[in-house]
């Protein structure tokens, strides 16, 4: 196999982000309870580092992709994964500088990055094609704010995986550290509703594209109806939570539910459906 | 009788049905009745209005207020674009004016009444790029408008710009090639001119033919274009229809003929004359008079939300223990 020039900056990024989980795993375990570096909390700058490192290494390599084929990382799925493991890493690292108490579930969000991280090392870099409706400038709004949705969901699927994690002895000894559930759960459901915020305004700049690219706003093709699912899966999770008292583990599962369906969305329908965006190229 | 409706279980069942609705539309299925999304979208407004009314979490919170209101004007307006929409499609061929006549395929709601009548444009030339492997790039597609005092005004539309007349909007699609102009001369009555549009190029490049039959015979006369445009896979290529060439294939009553430009045959009711080789562009046609209104609407929609969130956001701490202890659930 020939190297091409990304390979090298995105080998060095996902080994950025692998030794950021080892190192916010091993910042969890009770064995390393007393060390110094997690009593000073130096592992949480550590942490932060390598994420920071991570995201610095997949910008050269989304760069030097964009210089070796001449258009930004929007059209094959080796390029979606690539990009999105750049914007989850940097949404998240910014969470993670802001928000304090969600620094623990770092252990579940950067498992869960390696699931892309994983994928787009199986996959050929090869060249792809930028059809004409790409051009629009309304790509970079609804690939923008869509990236900050998916960020935010992922950053609930880590409080929302830590609640679940708490109904048991071991999830309650790795997530001491963090706030009671019920702060937990106040706070995935504010980056729900920011998610819902920034869902919203992907489906619009994506509708505005749709019908200068292809000359309709909605046509229900299955890229959009399985965005539209998202929205309301999204909209029926936050009436869920105002309508009745949900135990935190049942609303850790409808936030994980949720992400599963913007996941499949994202990385499944796209690239499984013959007939996603019909008229993209 | 209001605050029932206003119920939010209520509001989970028309999701729940919402949701169903979009998941059996999914690919826009023929056999799928639209009512699977009206019912759950009637439903669901119907429960937004009451709770908009009688709901002080929300009609006391001016960003929640803002955000529910413009989710109902969308579900209405969208109802409104459906009743007054029209889709359509249609070929134009370099130098042809033009006109509603040449509408095909035309869906429109019971409510449309555009000024088609209006539009007034003629079709020029085209370019095409494609990138090595035949993947189509920009389409350059040059219409003529009607400008001050008599004159013609050239704008150059394609892809995403489409050309916009009387608030119809016309976009370039793959749907476009080649078609020999000609004339026929029978032996009785007065000579005809037109032309024969082939299929779209170079999508059907191995099979560009089709067939006519002369007025007032039988004869079918069938047509097979033999096309000079250029085209390579391995590399760039413009398709331009003012390089291209080409011979036609004429078959007629056991006879076979090759004719170029200006050649013409003798057949068994008259003559056929290959004039020239033009053009034809196949542009898709919508009409919606409120897209501009549904965007202004879901973008003030979403402030609304983000203004609620931020008031939230500034009055209870994102990690307070305290707060959750006094029972607050923000």
């Amino acid at each position: 196999m020939n190297m091409v020039a990304e390979q090298p900056w995105l080998w060095a990024g996902l080994g950025a982000y692998l030794v950021a989980t080892l190192v916010a795993m091993w910042g969890v375990s009770p064995r390393s309870e007393n060390s110094l570096l997690v009593v000073n909390k130096t592992h949480e700058k550590l942490v932060l580092g390598f994420i920071v490192l991570g995201v610095l290494l997949l910008t050269a390599a989304i760069a030097a992709r964009w210089v070796r084929i001449g258009h930004g990382p929007w059209i094959s799925l080796f390029e979606l994964l690539m990009s999105q493991m750049w914007s989850l890493g940097l949404i998240f690292a910014v969470l993670y500088w802001k928000l304090p108490g969600l620094r623990p579930s770092t252990v579940i969000v950067l498992p869960v990055m390696w699931i892309l991280g994983s994928w787009v090392l199986l996959l050929e870099p090869d060249i792809s094609h930028f059809p004409a409706t790409y051009y629009n400038v309304w790509k970079w709004s609804h690939v923008g704010v869509g990236k900050v949705f998916l960020a935010l969901l992922l950053a609930g699927v880590g409080l929302g995986g830590v609640m679940i994690l708490r109904t048991t002895e071991r999830g309650k000894v790795w997530f001491r550290a963090m706030p009671s559930d019920a702060v937990i759960d106040k706070l995935a459901w504010r980056l729900m509703m920011l998610a819902l915020v920034f869902d919203s305004l992907m489906l619009i700049a994506g509708a505005v594209w749709a019908q200068d690219a292809w000359g309709r706003y909605w046509a229900w093709d299955s890229l959009e109806t399985s965005a539209f699912l998202t929205w309301i899966f999204l909209a029926i999770g936050l009436h869920v939570r105002l309508t009745y008292k949900i135990k935190p583990w049942v609303s850790g599962a409808i936030i994980i539910g949720i992400f599963i369906m913007a996941f499949s969305t994202y990385f499944g329908v796209p690239y499984l459906s013959p007939s996603a965006h019909k008229g993209m190229v | 009788m209001l605050r029932h409706l206003a119920s939010l279980k209520f509001t989970l069942v028309g999701m729940v049905l919402l949701a169903g609705g979009a998941t059996l539309s999914y690919g826009n299925p023929a056999d799928v009745s639209v009512w699977v999304l009206i019912v759950p979208l009637a439903l669901l407004a119907l429960n937004l209005a009451a709770a908009i009314i009688t709901n002080p979490r929300i009609n006391r919170q001016p960003g929640l207020l803002v955000f529910h209101v413009c989710l109902l004007a969308t579900v209405l307006l969208a109802g409104l674009g459906r009743l007054t929409h029209l889709d359509a499609h249609l070929e134009i061929a370099q130098n042809e004016a033009f006109s509603k006549d040449i509408l095909q395929e035309v869906r429109k709601g019971p409510w449309h009444s555009g000024n088609l009548d209006k539009v007034q444009f003629v079709q020029g030339a085209y370019t095409v790029d494609y990138a090595p492997g035949l993947k189509r790039g920009l389409t350059h597609s040059q219409v003529f408008l009607p400008g001050v005092g008599g004159a013609t005004v050239m704008q150059d539309v394609g892809d995403d710009r489409p050309l916009i007349l009387e608030r119809y909007r016309f976009y370039t699609t793959h749907n476009k090639g080649f078609a020999p102009i000609l004339t026929w001369l029978p032996d009785q009555g007065e000579p005809i001119t037109g032309r024969i549009n082939m299929p779209a190029y170079p999508l059907y490049d191995y099979k560009q033919d089709n067939s006519w039959i002369p007025p007032g015979t039988k004869e079918e006369i069938k047509f097979w274009l033999q096309l000079q445009t250029g085209m390579t896979l391995d590399k760039p290529w413009v398709l331009d229809g003012r390089n291209a060439s080409g011979t036609l294939v004429v078959t007629s009553g056991g006879k076979r003929v090759e004719l170029k430009p200006g050649d013409e045959v003798s057949l068994a009711h008259g003559r056929l004359r290959f004039e020239n080789l033009t053009t034809w562009m196949g542009y898709r046609v919508f009409y919606d008079p409120t897209i501009q209104w549904l965007f202004w609407v879901t973008v003030v929609g979403v402030f609304g939300l983000t203004h609620f969130f931020w008031v939230k956001l500034n009055l209870v701490p994102w990690l307070d223990e305290g707060n959750e202890r006094r029972g607050g659930k923000a």
